[in-house]
């Protein structure tokens, strides 16, 4: 600890902290340009200078850690004036176009400038300019060099915490630039940090050019509705338009920054195409209605079925509440057990997913994952599909030296972070994961020896499983290697391991071992939908109950219900915001089974495939249009608000729950409460890991920087519940032939999900799917970057442009999920995970 | 207290009804008037009162001597209007009708709402918007006393180098859209208070 004096009072501090960040814990403030918490430092802009006792010159604060007994001074007339200096400098080359540039009102230049400034300047020469039309970066960024101040802070974000190294400082002096090289067109994650950390108008959104000022917008704090991470972001609308969602700094884990897809996906809510009256079958035709006449419609339909004979289907992108309801109506009003929250994942393997992965424990924070001395990144695409999570682990693993090990099939960014990247063979995760654990357990067997999974180890042969995961015995050495010497070992388990079952079991074999060892392990879950986890914390499944109970009986998953319809099981499907036709999960054509029922409800804010053959369809809300909470793959459960009210008619699905349970019965046990608080008190109730959360801390601004507020992560399940036992675990891939390759799927960087493909945004970043496949493959098939390959494979044929990656594993290709006219589900058969492609050069 | 039996005022009184005093000082406004040049103007149909430089009317939008907007869309005088009278939507445009890249999509003034303060004057950066001496603004339809930025963008009837603060002969000039009534600036005579 360091004592220091600033202004003449007395403070404590720990030793090695900044000058900056010592005198703001003490409240008194230093005004900074090129200062940003949790970026290198580089005292480039000289507003932060203070006055050191016995130091001649100023010292900038935000560069010099302090001393014991420093004593300084931050506001003597020496000080005012060399602020004013460095104003003085700053404008005497900047644009001064401050009406017609995007940032005015919010421009940090501006403020400081009536804050400190002088009050004219001196310069009288004519000033450099670098260009005289603001140019495009990026199809998401636009740049005007005239207004920059030299902070560096694009570069550093893009460096340091984005891992894209596009931007850079040219030139010097004057001259000096920050820009991309020849002021190309970027090649990067259009994440636009770079537009968020930049104090003025130097960097600005291209979707919101010139759409408004500061001034007229009116915002409110939401979260990310694509992955989930849980990035808590702020959009804001005009008129009832939203035009720009920000981070802010200091609020959420994600602090300032965000992807993609959050920043500039969130433009789908002003989609002319969205529902905004119910729709009710009329003689064949779905015809508007009122919501009166839907819901006598839905009333007289639906009371002459049996319970145990609808099927219900919920998106995992709705609030807590609203999955909270909408198995309350399934299970209490309707008296039907068959409940599911996903298209694509089989209940059984989730369950076994939710176990392995130690979720009915509690919340794990993503930074005490991050902090662990190894942190192994297997079972997902992370730099792609969550990139935040990517951005945490790169900063941390920068200033911790956290040891990343990255296992994937494909190549990431996080691999220039990663101190070992292993590319494994698809569905080798699982046979990669279990050679790690039988590895150590060899090398450890008398320290092992009351281990209680040895069973488990029984037929395995090393050299099998490395062939079966395609990777080395020297990377696997290296594995098990960073494992040993690691106290603290935290492991993802991503979406593969949905995808492909077998990873599951050998996580939670990887786990015991590790544990065995005397390690703290720490799970992390990576999931792909933005309330995933709490769709299955809220019992949206047809095994469980809110707060990971076993369900008093287990009813059917989306592919088992979509079959029993084709089969004549059942007579009725209530659908929230999923699309089965569309995405058609199962064996059978979903088009065909549920053409058999007798009624279909569907809620939702586009008219989808399904919608489209229902016999009503209730118009819902997105989020932003209402309140509620959403679980991120942690166990954080945050709220979010409403910033305007959804288009027409349509209402929030918590609402709409309320009235179609009311219709449907007057007696006990029917969920009326359309207020998402009351809702989230019951679920306090019936799901005693909700009870002690907090949510009133995540919507206030935190002024230490502290992000990771832990009141918010759900707390252990009670009792907890033991998962169906997976019937087979035996890789289920085909053969492959010559000119063969093995398909695997996922999300991509600016898509996830069918949400996504409404944005414009988005859509303009990445129009259509592309195959991507590794160099060598591509050579042999004679294909470039950009021509057209045929796939073929299960009676299925699609063409696609093919796009290289230099770091994919050879002999397997990617095809993303959800993309429009390329329904890749049709190349898998039931039972096969890993189907097997022809690729042609088309 | 007040004396009024005293022999001064009496005497004062009498004089004053003797000579008629009161009566000759009344006919003396009334007959000076009589002979002295109207200071009635015949609105609208022969003439017009061309007000000062300073007069704050209805809005304009400059334009600049190329034929450019000034306005830059920054949103200023929507912000300065105390009555909240004025939207302003910006847009991008590279066809260069502005002198920026930003120009108005929508630049609306609602005269009734408005109270002709002239803050949005002071706020233009680019001494776009202007208040004219556009002052006939009386009508029977609502809707004629909201103006978009295309009305505002016409050139004022009466330029900016007029002087203004005399009449103008008013004189008939017929169009398309029927018989108009403007002023004839060349005609001006001044008016002396």
């Amino acid at each position: 600890m360091a004592t220091v004096i600033i202004n003449g009072k007395t403070s404590s501090v720990k030793d090695g902290t900044l000058i900056l960040d010592a005198a703001r814990d003490a409240g008194v403030e230093i005004p900074t340009f090129c200062y940003q918490a949790d970026l290198m430092g580089v005292g480039s802009c000289r507003m932060c200078l203070v006055e050191i006792e016995g130091q001649k010159k100023l010292q900038p604060s935000c560069i010099t850690p302090v001393m014991d007994g420093m004593s300084i001074q931050t506001e003597t007339p020496q000080i005012l004036k060399a602020r004013q200096g460095v104003l003085e400098f700053f404008l005497s080359n900047h644009a001064l176009d401050c009406p017609v540039c995007d940032k005015g009102g919010e421009c940090e230049l501006q403020d400081m400038v009536y804050k400190h400034g002088p009050v004219e300047g001196r310069y009288a020469e004519s000033k450099h300019r670098f260009h005289e039309k603001d140019y495009i970066l990026s199809p998401v960024i636009v740049k005007n060099s005239n207004r920059c101040v030299q902070c560096l802070r694009c570069v550093r974000v893009c460096d340091e915490v984005v891992g894209r190294n596009v931007l850079a400082s040219l030139g010097r002096g004057h001259e000096q630039e920050e820009t991309s090289f020849l002021r190309s067109r970027l090649d990067c994650d259009h994440c636009g940090n770079c537009i968020e950390v930049c104090p003025v108008g130097c960097f600005m959104r291209l979707p919101y050019r010139y759409k408004s000022r500061p001034w007229d917008l009116k915002g409110t704090d939401t979260i990310c509705p694509y992955c989930a991470t849980g990035c808590r972001m702020v959009v804001e609308e005009r008129d009832g338009e939203a035009l720009r969602a920000r981070a802010q700094i200091g609020v959420g884990i994600n602090s300032e920054t965000l992807c993609a897809r959050g920043r500039f996906g969130f433009d789908f809510i002003n989609d002319p195409r969205r529902l905004t009256t119910p729709l009710v079958k009329k003689f064949g035709k779905l015809e508007p209605a009122t919501w009166s006449e839907a819901l006598d419609f839905i009333s007289e339909k639906l009371s002459g079925i049996e319970g145990e004979r609808i099927g219900g289907l919920a998106s995992p992108v709705l609030t807590n509440e609203e999955l909270y309801s909408f198995q309350k109506l399934m299970r209490s009003t309707l008296g039907s057990p068959n409940i599911d929250s996903s298209t694509r994942w089989d209940p059984v393997v989730v369950e076994n997913y939710i176990a392995a992965s130690a979720m009915t424990s509690g919340g794990l924070s993503v930074f005490d994952a991050a902090e662990a001395d190894t942190l192994f990144v297997a079972g997902t695409q992370l730099s792609d599909e969550n990139p935040i999570v990517d951005y945490i682990a790169r900063r941390i693993s920068a200033e911790r030296g956290t040891r990343i090990i990255v296992a994937s099939v494909r190549d990431m960014k996080l691999d220039s972070s990663a101190g070992l990247s292993i590319r494994h063979l698809p569905g080798g995760l699982g046979a990669l994961m279990k050679a790690a654990a039988l590895s150590l357990y060899e090398s450890k067997k008398d320290k092992l020896q009351g281990f209680a999974g040895v069973e488990r180890f029984e037929g395995l042969s090393a050299d099998v499983l490395l062939g079966e995961a395609g990777v080395s015995s020297d990377e696997l050495a290296a594995i098990t290697k960073r494992f040993e010497t690691s106290a603290t070992v935290a492991l993802t388990a991503g979406t593969d391991l949905l995808r492909q079952s077998c990873g599951i079991l050998a996580l939670g074999l990887l786990s015991d071992v590790l544990k065995a060892l005397g390690k703290e392990v720490l799970i992390l879950p990576i999931l792909d939908r933005a309330n995933q986890r709490g769709a299955w914390e809220m019992g949206v499944l047809p095994g469980l109950a809110p707060g990971y109970r076993t369900a008093s009986k287990r009813g059917l998953g989306t592919k088992e219900m979509i079959e029993a319809a084709a089969a004549g099981g059942i007579d009725a499907m209530y659908v929230i915001g999923e699309d089965p036709v569309g995405e058609n999960p199962s064996g059978v054509s979903a088009f065909d089974a549920l053409s058999k029922l007798s009624f279909i409800l569907v809620q939702d804010t586009f008219l989808t495939d399904t919608a489209a053959m229902a016999d009503c369809v209730l118009p819902g809300a997105f989020p932003a249009e209402k309140d509620g909470t959403f679980t991120n793959q942690e166990g954080r459960v945050q709220a979010m608000r409403r910033l305007k009210a959804p288009p027409g008619d349509a209402r929030a699905y918590l609402a709409i729950i309320a009235s179609v349970s009311g219709v449907l019965s007057s007696t006990t046990g029917v969920c009326t409460k359309t207020n998402s608080m009351q809702v989230f008190n019951e679920i306090r109730k019936e799901a005693p890991a909700y009870a002690g959360v907090s949510l009133e801390f995540n919507n206030r601004k935190n002024k230490l920087n502290k992000l990771d507020n832990r009141e918010a992560l759900a707390g252990a399940s009670e009792g907890g519940f033991t998962p169906v036992a997976m019937t087979s675990c035996a890789p289920a891939a085909e053969q492959r032939g010559e000119g063969e390759f093995y398909l695997i799927t996922g999300n991509t960087l600016f898509h996830s999900g069918r949400l996504s493909h409404s944005s414009p945004t988005l859509t303009g970043l990445q129009k259509g799917a592309a195959l991507e496949l590794s160099e060598a493959d591509a050579s042999a098939l004679g294909l470039s970057s950009g021509e057209e390959a045929r796939v073929q494979g299960n009676d299925y044929e699609v063409t696609l442009p093919v796009r290289l990656r230099k770091g994919m594993r050879d002999g397997v290709v990617y095809i993303p999920e959800f993309f429009p006219g390329v329904s890749v589900e049709r190349f898998f058969t039931t039972g096969v995970s890993l189907p097997v492609v022809k690729v042609k050069k088309s | 207290m007040n004396c009024s039996c005293g022999v001064g005022k009496r005497i004062k009184d009498f004089v004053k009804s003797a000579l008629f005093l009161d009566f000759i000082k009344g006919m003396h406004v009334t007959l000076g008037y009589l002979f002295s040049k109207s200071i009635t103007i015949r609105y609208p149909d022969e003439e017009k009162w061309i007000p000062y430089q300073r007069f704050r009317g209805r809005h304009t939008l400059n334009m600049t001597s190329e034929g450019k907007e000034l306005c830059v869309a920054c949103e200023l005088c929507s912000k300065a209007c105390p009555t909240d009278c004025i939207t302003v939507i910006p847009m991008e445009d590279d066809t260069g009708i502005g002198i920026t890249d930003r120009v108005a999509k929508v630049w609306k003034v609602d005269l009734v709402r408005c109270l002709f303060c002239g803050y949005c004057e002071d706020a233009c950066p680019t001494r776009a918007v202007r208040l004219s001496r556009e002052y006939e603004l009386s009508t029977t339809d609502i809707s004629r006393t909201k103006f978009e930025k295309r009305e505002l963008l016409l050139p004022e009837s009466v330029p900016e180098q007029v002087h203004g603060g005399g009449i103008a002969k008013a004189k008939f000039v017929r169009s398309k859209d029927g018989i108009k009534i403007v002023a004839n600036l060349g005609k001006m005579k001044k008016m002396r208070w």
